[in-house]
């Protein structure tokens, strides 16, 4: 079996905000194999964002970053910033959500999908640059020309086509789509998963996909990681999670979302009350238990570390 | 306990934690403490500085020289017709800071009461003082009081009418958008379904989430003020019978203290007038930040 | 863009009222004014009263003011005697030397300074370059030039105390041209530090704002180096509101620069209307007011312009 495409080992982020310090990501474990798919998902403050950006080194200054990401190979946290720089956009992209401050206001769409090329050199001149540009719009579907557009000139659902677009300017090994279907409507957000889904087939791409909503990850992921408070609490194949969940957290996501298409879903009752925990204040033991309907009195004093709960499955709770 | 005190309960604590939030700021702190100091001299002038030292008749009865540097004449110097430039500094902070706070409280009345008939009306009488509003946003300022204080004539009330009515402007459209803001909000509405009345709604609703930065907004305004006055004191438009710092550098300047190098003479009232100046913005720029916090910003 | 321009002519005629009357309150008696003092048989005073229409109906003297202005005709200074419009004209030059030089410099560098500070947030650069900016703009402008010509034109005779050539100089050409650079160097000096602060400030805020944005975050993904994000994404976005300022402000230091020109009895609109003020000349003032009431509403066109012409998200209408 080859070496992942990324591998992740303790990872741990800090933030040091006005406030103190604030702990992102407390020890993250995960692998990810080459033409695979993962989806990460967890309500806001969970760290998901925090891990996607970790991966290519794209943390605030200042945050504390610890233990190992290898990409590709290459240890991403120990390059010196030549080396980085050169793995951004090449190794790994990011599709990042769609809002207009993704773009930049002033500059043309093409423009900004084409600026990768050229500072990576995957094209040679800027002729070649644009009509890859066009081809690149072509593929997620909108018509060449757009590439001559501001950003402002684009619906919600067009932009998100271009920053699909501009993520695979560089033919990248690993697309780590952060939240794509975010604030679109359902019909478009059918249509940019069923997009992400046909790229990562034609081009043999790893994806990982991190979103809150776990329904749009069972359409596309072979995978499934559930994170709560900084750590990952379940990890399996991707219907099964769903459909099966292991931990009780993961059950109130999966009953709080209707699935695409499925009408009976939404006529179920959703699982999950109460707030995910503020990051630099988690309760005592497990940081879920608050909001568990399972809990019991073991629960409040020790942390559970993963341990398997099936085949190819791991989740953290006392229960598995 | 009834509803208003409960209200007035409310009140004390929000500005009891205001001004915490206040004191923790350096800048707003230093400021404050500046303010309080010139304040102070201005108040306890005639413990500090004889009056009459301002009148030429009395200088040269004393016999005190002309031009003299604080080392033949403490402690500032006499200028050029015997008067002692420290009592200038004294009684002049006292006009300078008068004129600055008085015409900025106009200028925040005008604007503010424009500001919010404005933004509450709204409609046809919004669109007219709104044009208003802007027209006189065209004009430059400077010469408009200029103008104005050449028409009127020399006085310290003249200086403060001028000010206040060509400064309004920028007051009045701060003012008016925050009023809009706060019309949006659904308590405005409620206590409209209550069948409150106008005033009520004013006074109750909209001037306490406005006062804030209203109260920036003045704190701000004064330098611009006190920055006018001087200027329209250094061009010969003050009031002749006043002290202001502004008429020192003007007389300094006309009667040749610069070619003599009387720098005790026109350093005082100047750096009398920057520190001042940046005081009330210190002040202004912290209340602007607990009026409007960015959370996402470092100063 | 047109209806831009016709809200700027409207302003102007707006201006035009506003002058006419408010100098209308005061000119009681125009042409007994001008021969105050003097001995002069009533039945001429009479006959030029009529002959400038003094006793027709107010708005009909309005026309008359709109019609004279219209073609140029601003009246007759009090002091000089000399019509208003061609000691105005001669002044303009000079001011615009004056303006345009410190405008530009005070542009180029408060906006190179705030785009430094901004990068810099909270370091020690970032806070002398605020400190000292705010300082700057917290002081009268002409106190500042009045330190400065102590300072380098009296203690240091480097500089000259003012004008703008050397008096009684002969020098043509070149020469000349050095003479007035000379002289330029202190006035300009002094409203460059003014205002710099100002697009300090402002550029420094700007930026601030801007570096909230993800595009800069994308932009640093995609693998472009620090300068670069800077450069090419961070400035341009947050130059548009500078651009902005530094044209609307051009309009305003015109008038600002007034008591600036006193101090250095530089030969331009600011001491024509230091030295109207002490008459008062009442003609000159006007006629001053008006160039500079059309100089700022000018400004605010072009201001208004170029940032539609920037800024990609303004719709042409």
């Amino acid at each position: 079996m080859s070496e992942p495409m990324l591998s992740v080992r303790d990872l741990e982020v800090t933030y040091h905000t006005q406030g103190g310090p604030v702990p992102a990501l407390r020890g993250v474990n995960l692998d990810l194999e080459r033409g695979g798919s993962l989806g990460l998902a967890g309500e806001s403050g969970c760290g998901k964002s925090t891990l996607a950006g970790a991966i290519l080194r794209l943390l605030p200054a200042g945050t504390e970053v610890e233990g190992q990401v290898t990409l590709d190979g290459r240890d991403v946290l120990t390059l010196n910033p030549g080396g980085l720089r050169a793995v951004r956009w090449t190794s790994g992209a990011i599709v990042f959500q769609g809002a207009l401050h993704a773009l930049n206001p002033v500059r043309t769409v093409g423009d900004q999908i084409a600026e990768p090329m050229l500072v990576h050199k995957t094209a040679r001149n800027e002729k070649q640059a644009r009509a890859r540009t066009e081809s690149l719009l072509e593929r997620v579907g909108l018509p060449g020309h757009r590439a001559d557009d501001y950003p402002h000139q684009l619906s919600g659902g067009q932009r998100q086509r271009v920053l699909i677009a501009m993520a695979l300017a560089c033919d990248p090994l690993l697309l780590i789509a952060d939240e794509p279907t975010t604030a679109l409507d359902l019909m478009v957000q059918a249509q940019v998963l069923a997009l992400l889904s046909e790229l990562k087939e034609e081009r043999d791409l790893t994806l990982m996909f991190i979103t809150h909503d776990l329904s749009v990850l069972t359409y596309a992921c072979q995978r499934l990681a559930i994170m709560y408070a900084g750590r990952i609490v379940e990890e399996g194949p991707g219907w099964e999670v769903f459909e099966d969940a292991s931990h009780p957290y993961t059950q109130g996501l999966a009953a709080a979302f209707p699935t695409i298409g499925d009408m009976s879903s939404r006529l179920a009752p959703s699982g999950l009350g109460g707030d995910p925990p503020t990051p630099g204040n988690l309760p005592e033991g497990c940081p879920f238990h608050p909001r568990c309907p399972l809990a019991r009195a073991a629960c409040t004093v020790e942390e559970p570390a993963l341990r398997s709960s099936g085949h190819e499955r791991r989740a953290a709770c006392i229960l598995v | 306990m009834t509803i208003t005190s409960l209200a007035m309960q409310r009140r004390r604590a929000t500005a009891g934690r205001l001004w915490k939030q206040f004191r923790s700021s350096r800048e707003g702190m230093i400021g404050l403490a500046v303010l309080v100091v010139f304040a102070l001299m201005a108040l306890a002038a005639p413990l500090l500085a004889d009056v009459r030292e301002l009148n030429p008749v009395f200088a040269r009865g004393q016999g005190n020289p002309q031009w003299a540097p604080p080392s033949e004449f403490g402690p500032l110097g006499t200028d050029y017709i015997r008067r002692s430039v420290w009592a200038q500094f004294v009684w002049g902070s006292r006009v300078s800071l008068f004129v600055g706070l008085a015409a900025s409280v106009l200028t925040i009345f005008i604007g503010s009461v424009v500001g919010i008939i404005s933004g509450f009306v709204g409609g046809k009488t919004d669109a007219l003082l709104m044009r208003i509003t802007e027209w006189f946003l065209v004009i430059p300022f400077l010469p408009l009081a200029i103008v104005l204080a050449s028409i009127l004539g020399r006085s310290v009330w003249n200086i403060i009418f001028v000010i206040g009515v060509t400064s309004w402007p920028s007051t009045a459209r701060l003012v008016r958008s925050q009023v809009l803001t706060v019309k949006q909000r659904l308590f405005v509405d409620r206590a409209r379904s209550l069948g409150a009345g106008g005033w009520h709604i004013v006074s109750r609703h909209i001037l306490p989430n406005v006062s804030g930065l209203i109260l920036a907004n003045a704190t701000l305004a004064v330098p611009i003020s006190i920055l006018t006055e001087t200027t329209l004191s250094f061009l010969g438009l003050g009031d002749p019978s006043s002290a202001s710092w502004g008429k020192t550098l003007e007389e300094a300047f006309v009667n040749g203290a610069m070619i003599r190098n009387a720098w005790w003479y026109f350093l005082p009232a100047g750096i009398g007038i920057l520190i001042v100046v940046l005081a009330f913005t210190l002040i202004g720029r912290t209340l602007e930040e607990l009026a409007n916090p960015r959370l996402s910003r470092d100063r | 863009m047109g209806r831009k321009a016709l809200g700027s002519a409207l302003t102007f005629v707006f201006v035009l009222v506003f002058n006419f009357f408010l100098f209308r309150i005061v000119q009681k008696d125009p042409i007994g004014s001008l021969f105050r003092g003097r001995n002069v048989p009533q039945e001429t005073i009479d006959n030029l009263r009529t002959a400038f229409g003094l006793d027709e109906p107010v708005l009909t003297q309005f026309f008359y003011y709109v019609r004279e202005t219209l073609q140029g005709n601003l009246g007759i200074s009090y002091q000089s005697r000399q019509p208003v419009w061609n000691e105005i004209v001669t002044a303009i030059p000079e001011t615009l030397v004056l303006i345009g030089v410190s405008a530009i410099l005070s542009a180029l560098i408060g906006t190179v300074l705030g785009i430094a500070a901004a990068w810099r947030r909270n370091t020690w650069k970032d806070h002398t370059i605020t400190s000292g900016t705010m300082v700057f703009y917290s002081m009268p402008d002409f106190w500042l030039g009045m330190l400065l010509l102590v300072g380098l034109a009296v203690v240091f005779p480097v500089f000259p105390v003012g004008g703008i050539v050397d008096a009684g100089s002969n020098a043509t050409g070149v020469d000349r041209l050095l003479d007035q650079l000379h002289h330029l160097f202190l006035p300009a000096l002094t409203l460059t530090l003014a205002y710099l602060g100002e697009y300090a400030l402002i550029t420094r805020s700007s930026l601030l704002d801007v570096m909230g944005e993800d595009y800069l975050v994308v932009a640093r993904a995609k693998g472009l180096r620090d300068k670069v994000v800077r450069r090419r994404h961070a400035v341009p976005n947050a130059l548009l509101p500078v651009v902005t300022l530094a044209a609307i402000n051009f309009g305003f230091v015109l008038s600002g620069a007034i008591a600036v020109e006193a101090v250095y009895s530089w030969p331009g609109l600011g001491k024509a209307t230091a030295d109207a003020i002490r008459g008062p000349d009442l003609p000159m003032l006007q006629g001053l007011f008006l160039v500079f009431s059309a100089a700022v509403i000018f400004f605010n066109l072009v201001a208004d312009l170029t940032y539609a012409y920037l800024d990609p998200r303004v719709e042409d209408s």
